[in-house]
């Protein structure tokens, strides 16, 4: 890969442009599909070609292919030099890259357990025994769970990314994922739902780890209770305590996103939208000084791990919110220029497909110093929100919804009653202000970001710890 | 061997190898997109990929494989592999086998319209786009033109052997007077005669320089005046959901109630991939069976679920021809048209919201049809049959059920819709709902 890699490099330098690029894809995706308990399909795919970036005259010109031949690959880079230069006439953006830590060498994360040896038998257990589990769990409570969709994906990615400025950097890194969508039922109460992700980066070890009969038999007794128990959620001012996998939700829509310096340009105006942040909004306060988001492409295992970017350039951690104030954006080196700053190395592609643009990576509040008892000893009268369905934000960023799935009462400090589907609908600035206290304890969840056209739905984890709000409205306005 | 006949080739190995049944696609890809903003050309895209779909069950035993098309060794090794895969994967419910023909296709839909892909001539339908808005008041735009070719070649062990070739053109635009108003259109077309970036790009201005200063909307209950690109994102909802692999997996508020009324009288939704020329239209599914006009909703009462073999076996019927090799889908959606002009619908309604646009839905029970979606671009307050004043910041958080149950009005007039939000092609109606409910933040 690393010679048709080059051979595109070259050719594109040759053209006479200022700027080239190449990025060598595959990725090796084996699925297994489990529908209400029977193996709907297995499936193994290969995904594997070469794209070029270039700039003509400040215009950027992408284009790929998938046939792996030299005439290809010139083909490719000629249609991207022709396609950039008919944009510069007059009617370019004027695009100039800036700087960014340009890597060179070699990073292969190297799984415990090679996914690719784990039969397919092997992955059905695992997925059955988990749906036995919540089958159980249901049947217990007198409940049915009649709709249960369950995907297990595996893959390895190799990437090798060439810039004309000296980046050379080859990554190989090896993920799972597991995608749940469960329906409880019960005659006399009707249905509930439960969607959630599993995703970490490595090999089989990975699913290993998820214990997936135990996380199925609570997901499902959870389920149970709130068709069950619940009751009508309080409605107005009150405390308010939401758990990581809320906390994680309202990071990535609510600090990650509206921090893409390409959304702030305008780039991504016509599909994903703007923000409420401007170029010059660093400093801004948006929320109490509890407030420290940062998204972290550099841990190990996460779902959203990688080494470098792109565009080469090396990943680091960013810090978005610091002490309440906005502090940084997320860029990569065409924002970067714009912005008079450094690449911070967030420039992804999910496919050898799809131009590279700025992306989270795992976007989560950082913890604080208090317990969840105590979290919950500050309430007299409140919701806690555990996890939810329902959520969106409008494309601004800043008037968001979250309906709550797995929620209780608050009353003197104690959880109580199940409450049914209490809704939070802030804007972000308010959410983020209203923070009186943050937990120790940090959890991330699994997800799929979408951003991009053609639509990228690129790996991530969203997280944060238990985080208690102080007189929120519930249940709309 | 020639790339047009790997499809049957791979289709018998895999039957010597023990498939009962097979099926190979080879899908040619070529697309352009540029991408605009603050009226300028952000960047110009193009791809090219060649790829090959395998398909094949032994019996209730089913796997898959999508590879890059490649050298016959290679194929020959993907085939081997995928037979050896569905041997060792456990059964599905049900054995559908692939529909068996030979099958007659209508010849006008096999074809594709002629476009001009040339960098100048798509550049210049961007222009074309951005003047419009300009000249309309935009202060600025962005959007996406794209120019698609696709040549799928399909085999199947049930006598097929047939090649589809299709083009689209899609302009979406977005325009703005400022960071809070704006507006949206789009142009799809199958080939260039109807296509019409710089009519879209004049909508999206004209309705940006409505939305001008927009004030905070109030919540509450509202009679609703749907604009095409928000409606297209709810019927899409419809048809999605209409799939009975959604059914079974409980994600569909369509669930049980076959021959129920699902909306009201006046809505009529049909899948309709067999209208020429129109930017959804195809001869076949993947399974190979001619694809037919589906009505999913008659006149308010649900008629069928879309099928492929597998899943009308699980239901007793016969396929719609929506496959799909896995989940079945909408291939073109068509409402069909109300009685009412614009002008008239907005007429009767004496308070209401006009919204033109919306995007981020989401549910808080597809089984219920619980959701809510967040309007975007020019929305406004309807007074005495007059649109009045530009509002924003308001959620719709209602029931899908009940928004197509009350519907109350639908436009003569119909546009083509797809776009970032709305994948499938969508031809719709303006629309009035009663009583529909409209949120907003609480701080």
């Amino acid at each position: 890969m690393e010679e048709l890699a080059r051979f595109a490099l070259d050719y594109a330098q040759g053209l006479g442009v200022e700027y080239a690029e190449s990025r060598f894809q595959s990725d090796m995706r084996e699925v297994v599909v489990l529908k209400n308990g029977t193996t709907e399909v297995s499936s193994v795919d290969e995904r594997r070609g070469i794209s070029v970036r270039v700039l003509v005259n400040r215009s950027m010109g992408f284009a790929s292919t998938n046939t792996l031949t030299k005439a290809s690959i010139k083909a490719a880079t000629n249609r991207a030099f022709k396609l950039a230069r008919a944009a510069s006439k007059g009617f370019g953006k004027g695009v100039t890259l800036g700087k960014g830590d340009l890597g060179k060498g070699r990073v292969e994360l190297k799984p415990r357990i090679q996914s690719s040896n784990i039969g397919l038998e092997s992955r059905v257990n695992a997925l059955k025994q988990a749906d036995e589990q919540a089958e159980a769990a249901a049947s217990k409570a007198q409940v049915k769970i009649p709709a249960r969709i369950l995907t297990l994906d595996t893959w390895d990615t190799e990437k090798f990314v060439m810039t004309s400025d000296g980046a050379a950097v080859m990554t190989a890194m090896p993920r799972a994922a597991l995608h749940v969508f469960l329906t409880a039922f019960h005659p006399q109460k009707g249905p509930v739902q439960r969607s959630f992700n599993l995703g970490g980066t490595g090999g089989w070890e990975v699913v290993e780890g998820w214990d997936l009969p135990r996380l199925f038999w609570d997901e499902a007794h959870a389920l149970s209770k709130i068709l069950l128990e619940a009751k009508e959620a309080p409605k107005g001012e009150m405390g308010l305590v939401l758990g990581p996998e809320v906390v994680g939700i309202v990071s990535h829509e609510s600090s990650g996103h509206p921090g893409e310096a390409d959304r702030i340009l305008g780039r991504e105006a016509a599909q994903a939208g703007e923000t409420y942040l401007k170029a010059d909004s660093l400093g801004l306060r948006v929320g109490s000084h509890l407030v420290n988001v940062v998204d972290d492409p550099t841990i190990k295992g996460s779902f959203g791990y990688y080494a470098y970017d792109e565009e080469g350039v090396k990943a680091r951690k960013r810090v978005l919110i610091k002490e309440g104030a906005i502090n940084e954006y997320l860029q990569n080196r065409e924002t970067a220029y714009v912005f008079g700053v450094e690449s911070n190395g967030a420039s992804r592609a999910v496919a050898y497909n799809r131009e590279p643009i700025v992306r989270m990576a795992n976007t989560f509040l950082e913890p604080g110093e208090y317990g969840e008892e105590e979290l919950f000893e500050g309430i007299k009268e409140g919701v806690y929100i555990k996890n939810f369905m329902e959520w969106n934000i409008d494309d601004r960023r800043f008037n968001q919804r979250y309906v709550g799935l797995e929620a209780y009462r608050i009353e003197k400090g104690e959880l109580t009653d199940v409450v049914k589907n209490p809704i939070l609908e802030v804007t972000t600035v308010g959410l983020w202000s209203a923070i009186e206290a943050v937990g120790k304890d940090v959890g991330f969840q699994a997800a799929y970001c979408g951003k991009g056209d053609p639509m990228q739905a690129i790996p991530v984890w969203t997280g944060g710890p238990h985080t208690r709000l102080r007189k929120v409205r519930l249940g709309g306005a | 061997m020639r790339k047009e006949e790997v499809p049957v080739y791979v289709v018998n190995l895999a039957l010597k190898l023990g498939a009962t049944d097979a099926s190979a696609n080879i899908i040619e890809d070529d697309r352009t997109m540029i991408r605009f903003s603050n009226n300028e050309i952000t960047i110009s895209k193009a791809s090219k990929e060649v790829l090959l779909g395998l398909f094949v069950m032994i019996e209730k035993h089913r796997a898959t494989t999508t590879v890059p098309l490649s050298s016959l060794p290679n194929i020959k090794k993907a085939a081997k592999n995928l037979v050896r895969a569905a041997q060792t994967t456990p059964p599905a419910d049900v054995y559908a086998p692939l529909p068996s023909g030979p099958f007659q296709y209508d010849p006008k839909l096999l074809g594709a319209s002629k476009l001009p892909l040339s960098p100048d001539k798509l550049t210049g339908y961007v222009r074309d786009a951005v003047d419009g808005a300009l000249e309309e008041g935009a202060e600025k735009v962005a959007g996406t033109l794209v120019a698609t070719k696709t040549r799928s070649t399909l085999a199947t062990s049930g006598q097929v052997s047939v090649t589809q070739e299709k083009s689209g053109l899609e302009m979406s635009i977005r325009a703005f007077t400022s960071d809070i108003a704006s507006g949206h259109s789009v142009s799809v077309s199958s080939g260039q005669e109807e296509f019409s970036p710089s009519q879209a790009g004049r909508e999206a201005g004209r309705i940006a320089k409505a939305a001008s200063e927009p004030e905070q909307g109030r919540p509450g209950k509202f009679t609703a005046l749907l604009g095409p690109l928000v409606f297209a994102d709810l019927v899409s909802q419809v048809g999605r959901l209409s799939s009975a692999f959604q059914v079974l997996v409980g994600r569909s508020f369509l669930a049980d109630k076959l021959g129920s009324e699902v909306s009201c009288a006046k809505f009529t939704l049909v899948d309709d991939p067999t209208d020429e020329g129109s930017y959804g239209a195809r001869a076949f599914d993947d399974e190979g069976v001619p694809t037919r006009r589906n009505a999913i909703i008659d006149r308010g009462v649900l008629k069928t679920y879309l099928h492929n073999s597998a899943t009308a076996k699980r239901f007793g019927v016969e396929t719609t021809a929506n496959a799909g090799l896995i989940m079945p889908h909408p291939w073109n959606l068509t409402v069909v048209a109300g009685d009412r002009s614009f002008g008239q619908l907005l007429a009767e309604i004496d308070e209401g919201i006009y919204v033109t646009n919306d995007w981020y839905l989401r549910y808080q029970n597809y089984r219920t049809g619980d959701f809510s979606t967040i309007p975007r671009d020019g929305m406004f307050l309807i007074r005495n049959g007059e649109i009045k004043t530009s509002i924003r910041e308001l959620r719709i958080s209602d029931n899908m059920l009940r928004i197509f149950r009350s519907i109350t009005g639908l436009s003569d007039s119909r546009q083509w819709v797809k776009w970032w939000e709305v994948a499938v092609p969508t031809l719709t109606p303006y629309a009035v709902v009663e009583d529909m409910i409209f949120t907003k933040s609480g701080m």
